[in-house]
């Protein structure tokens, strides 16, 4: 093959080579990442986590103080690639929703965790926050990932007390 | 008010759609949708070319060359020029101040840019083996400026390229907007090919008397023609070069001109 068609497709083939790699990868560390998620989120399940500002005056709170969790995740290239298409012609994102789904999710376990640990028996006034990373390539235009942040206020009971 | 444990919901924040299927609705959906403009640019491309008079297009552009590119000086492309001069004298009303320049390629070609500018490969320069050779191929070349195929194909560039930068210029998509415009940029259509061979003859005939040594070059290549090189040549629409020696000769027999005569030597 003379070497103008082989550098025409060169970029091609990389290109095509990179997204079935990032393709499996990306995938493949998805679905472990949701099935650890699902064993978690069922043995803290009987653990609260609300979204009250105020605390209902029938509870009596012993302790409370900051809980927190967050993680920071990244695109793949192959998520990259179809959402580039996907902002040609508009609509929702699809590839993008899991990666958020998981993010909010792991933020809130991390978060929950770290009030269980601590010897609280719940969170409540829970929020979530989330802030993009700019990539340091192309003049911070590109996105290098997002972090997602859980907070609320982690509370220690008095005495027994169901709510 | 009763706590009740349960876990999440899923399936409301995501969609169950597969990402493959997204991913190649998107691709497909886009491809027909970028082909279909680009039949639209190449239609209007086509129509607007003839209304451009040569005369305009040569003096409007008659300084131009593409980025990153330099005219060499020196005895070569000195000699260059004048056989290009040459040539172009047979062409009566030629509206072009040809200009020629080399430029570094592995690949022996030769193109026809606006504003009358010839530029051979250093490949090409190397495989000449006579005059006579060079002469055919820049006939060829000329021959494009006659038709002013070369203003079609390079209006078709540039607007296909912007077209590119607007679309995929902020997207992950541009190595394959370079593959598709630099194979619009590098494709003149078969027939194209044959009209501009046949003028080119013509002013090869009328500089030496005969067209002997015309072909050798493609012959040349042909034998080198790989398997692959020729399917590749195929869907470049490019002649492939063994038909094309066997046409041009065809041509000479038809138009009386002689087969035989003196080569000049080059360098």
């Amino acid at each position: 093959m003379s070497s103008d068609t082989l550098s025409l497709l060169m970029p091609l083939l990389s290109t095509f080579i990179l997204l079935l790699v990032t393709y499996f990868i990306g995938s493949w560390l998805e679905r472990r990442h949701f099935t650890s998620i699902r064993e978690r989120e069922a043995a803290l399940r009987k653990f609260p986590v609300l979204t009250f500002e105020t605390l209902p005056n029938t509870w009596h709170v012993a302790s409370s103080d900051l809980v927190s969790g967050s993680v920071v995740i990244s695109l793949d290239y192959f998520k990259r690639f179809v959402a580039a298409l996907r902002s040609l012609v508009g609509g929702r994102i699809k590839t993008y929703e899991p990666l958020l789904d998981r993010a909010r999710r792991e933020a809130v376990l991390r978060m929950t965790e770290e009030a269980k640990m601590t010897g609280f028996d719940a969170v409540i006034n829970v929020r979530l926050e989330t802030s993009r990373l700019a990539s340091s390539r192309r003049d911070g235009k590109g996105i290098a990932g997002v972090e997602m942040l859980a907070f609320g206020t982690g509370i220690r009971f008095a005495k027994p007390n169901a709510g | 008010m009763k706590f009740q444990p349960r876990a999440p919901r899923e399936g409301i924040n995501v969609s169950d759609e597969h990402p493959l299927k997204e991913f190649s609705v998107l691709v497909v959906g886009l491809a027909v949708a970028f082909a279909l403009v680009a039949v639209v640019v190449v239609f209007f491309v086509d129509l607007a070319v003839p209304l451009i008079p040569a005369e305009a297009e040569a003096k409007a552009l008659s300084s131009w060359i593409p980025d990153g590119l330099e005219l060499k000086s020196g005895e070569e492309a000195e000699a260059l020029q004048d056989l290009t001069r040459r040539l172009a004298a047979h062409w009566p009303d030629c509206p072009y101040q040809f200009r020629t320049g080399v430029f570094p390629s592995d690949d022996p070609n030769a193109m026809a840019l606006p504003g009358g500018l010839i530029l051979v490969s250093t490949a090409l320069l190397k495989g000449i083996e006579s005059e006579n050779e060079l002469a055919a191929v820049l006939g060829h070349e000329i021959g494009h400026f006659q038709q002013r195929d070369h203003l079609r194909l390079f209006g078709r560039g540039v607007v296909l390229q912007v077209l590119m930068a607007v679309t995929l210029g902020q997207g992950g998509g541009l190595t394959l907007g370079d593959y598709v415009s630099s194979l619009t940029l590098n494709s003149f259509g078969r027939e194209q090919e044959i009209q501009a061979d046949s003028f080119g003859l013509s002013l090869v005939q009328a500089e030496y008397g005969h067209v002997n040594g015309s072909w050798r070059f493609f012959d040349r290549l042909g034998a080198e023609d790989t398997r692959i090189d020729r399917l590749a040549t195929y869907l470049a629409t490019h002649p492939a070069s063994a038909d094309r020696s066997e046409r041009l000769r065809r041509l000479a027999v038809e138009k009386g001109w002689s087969l035989e005569g003196p080569l000049t030597d080059w360098d």
